[in-house]
């Protein structure tokens, strides 16, 4: 992570206000407010049509709210003194010009924020495109594009990323980077937003969420918080005498049912109690694991409920 | 400056601006000996009265315009085909000053490619004429000079055209489906509509009426060169506020 930082990267809320946004007879966004901080990662989560993308572009001055704002440290983008410094912006990693060579893409925009080459190649450096410079965008795979669309949100050096998907299509090493990346990009202070559809990519990157369904807010709080509120917990035990543990189950009162594998799956309580009435009876247990409901179900679930009200409601 | 510098690379850096400029001053040159040829062949005695040397040697306009019309659009139109120019946006957020910084680098390439293709026309079609005995233009001659600088910017306000248009149709089909009939429909079909359309799309259309820029003669029917070229340069201006709000003001 050599070079990234020219000057102290300021980040600044994110911030959304009542924003609202129609297409016709349709509400993309429907009056939808909350705030990315600094120096967090937010995962903004939302099933596609959910209206990420429609936000990230009122945030990037492409569409124009119907109603309320969207700002970055209290300003809208076109507000902005220095809008390359303040603000890096991955959208499609495809909108690139096939024909252009990523170098060339790249100076393109380093030259209207004022910047010379030699930002070119510190940032195709920091995303590991040095060797590719001269190829086309047109060649590169999208894992490369993505990597290119990071480089131009970067080569500002901005307090301020947001990133719409940007682990869409990336092989599991690029996943790793980009997760890394971002880690460290908000470790040194900055504002990181990015857009995903799969609560998994949002798991192993993500301080904060904002899940957002049918262009209404669902949740806004940290992931650790959204975890806690949303699964139920639960417990796999497995025993060399099954019939001794069902029973010492049962007559300690806890709520179990038996899986095909022979083990159990005890629910509403945790590990340490299911041990303690396991070792009261003397039962060998060969696996105790606390088991999550996958947040990947948490989110269908939640998300579906916002269909089915936005259904009855139209 | 730095917008122009950003908005020069975008274009020097991909293969279709350079197809476009050469093949806009080959076409143009090309086309001009061509039409030339046929007079080769006639004796001086054989010219209309008032014929026109000079305009005589630009006829490959009539296709060089259309390319570098093009040229003009496709400085926008891929921004919005491949979607880049959303990122163009975060970048320079003052939608006028990005749209003004393509427009300003989009007029030095036509006008560098209107003086090429206007010169090498007018050279090579002259040394023609002058071969085959005919009467020929030179460049002291009186007026030759000023209408071979209204050949030029005649092809300059052409690229700015071809610039608004994409800017408003936002797509590279359409833009030259738009240019083809600008330039090269109405003025072949418009004359032959009755009443004031006869004149409105013959006499005054823009393009119809610029092209008196590159005449020396006075020719029945045109407006007079300055005329001509007031008139192209208020359709350019027209256009351009056209395409400016609607690139300021529609959601990308």
């Amino acid at each position: 992570m050599t070079k990234l930082t020219s000057h102290p990267p300021g980040g600044v809320d994110i911030e959304a206000s009542g924003l609202t946004k129609r297409y016709g007879d349709k509400l993309a966004v429907d009056d939808l407010s909350f705030t990315a901080r600094p120096g967090v990662v937010t995962g903004f989560l939302g099933p596609n049509g959910a209206g990420k993308s429609t936000t990230m572009r009122m945030l990037f001055g492409l569409s124009r709210p119907t109603a309320g704002t969207i700002t970055i440290g209290g300003r809208r983008l076109t507000e902005l003194d220095d809008p390359a410094r303040s603000i890096g912006a991955l959208l499609d990693a495809r909108a690139v010009h096939p024909h252009r060579t990523a170098a060339d893409h790249l100076l393109a925009f380093a030259q209207a924020a004022g910047l010379g080459r030699r930002r070119v190649g510190e940032v195709l450096d920091l995303v590991g495109l040095t060797s590719a410079a001269g190829r086309r965008a047109g060649e590169f795979s999208l894992g490369m594009q993505q990597r290119l669309g990071i480089a131009t949100a970067l080569l500002g050096d901005p307090g301020v990323l947001v990133l719409d998907e940007p682990l869409n299509g990336l092989d599991p090493e690029g996943i790793r980077w980009m997760r890394t990346l971002m880690r460290d990009l908000a470790g040194q202070g900055r504002t990181i937003l990015f857009s995903s559809h799969l609560m998994s990519e949002l798991e192993l990157t993500a301080d904060d969420v904002i899940v957002v369904g049918q262009g209404r807010l669902i949740a806004e709080t940290t992931l650790a918080k959204f975890v806690e509120d949303n699964t139920t917990q639960a417990v796999t035990v497995r025993a060399a005498a099954p019939d001794a543990l069902a029973r010492a189950l049962s007559e300690s009162g806890v709520i179990f049912a038996v899986q095909p594998d022979s083990s159990f799956l005890v629910t509403g309580t945790d590990t340490s109690t299911v041990g303690k009435i396991a070792a009261a009876e003397g039962i060998a247990l060969d696996e105790l694991v606390r088991v999550r409901e996958s947040l990947e179900d948490v989110f269908l679930r939640l998300t579906h409920d916002v269909t089915e009200y936005g259904s009855h409601a139209s | 400056m730095n917008l122009i510098r950003s908005e020069w690379t975008k274009l020097r850096t991909v293969r279709s601006t350079w197809i476009a400029a050469l093949s806009a001053v080959a076409a143009g040159v090309a086309l001009s000996v061509l039409g030339a040829t046929d007079l080769l062949s006639a004796s001086p005695s054989d010219l209309p009265a008032g014929w026109d040397p000079t305009s005589a040697s630009l006829k490959g306009f009539l296709f060089a315009q259309l390319i570098i019309g093009m040229l003009g659009a496709l400085s926008v139109t891929p921004e919005f085909g491949t979607g880049m120019v959303g990122t163009s946006m975060v970048f320079v957020p003052s939608r006028s000053r990005l749209l003004a910084a393509k427009a300003a680098v989009v007029a030095a390439i036509g006008l560098t490619v209107g003086l090429v293709t206007t010169l090498l026309s007018f050279t090579v079609v002259q040394l023609m004429l002058k071969s085959a005995g005919l009467p020929a233009a030179g460049l002291a001659d009186p007026g030759v000079a000023g209408a071979l600088v209204g050949a030029a910017l005649y092809l300059t306000l052409i690229t700015l055209i071809g610039l608004a248009v994409g800017a408003l149709a936002r797509s590279a089909t359409t833009s030259l489906a738009v240019l083809v009939g600008a330039l090269l429909l109405v003025p072949a079909l418009g004359p032959s509509l009755p009443g004031v359309l006869g004149d409105l799309f013959g006499r005054l259309w823009p393009i119809t009426a610029g092209q008196s820029a590159y005449t020396v003669v006075p020719v029945d029917g045109m407006v007079a060169p300055v005329t001509g070229l007031i008139i192209l340069t208020l359709a350019a201006v027209g256009v351009s506020v056209a395409g400016h709000a609607v690139f300021r003001l529609r959601d990308v």
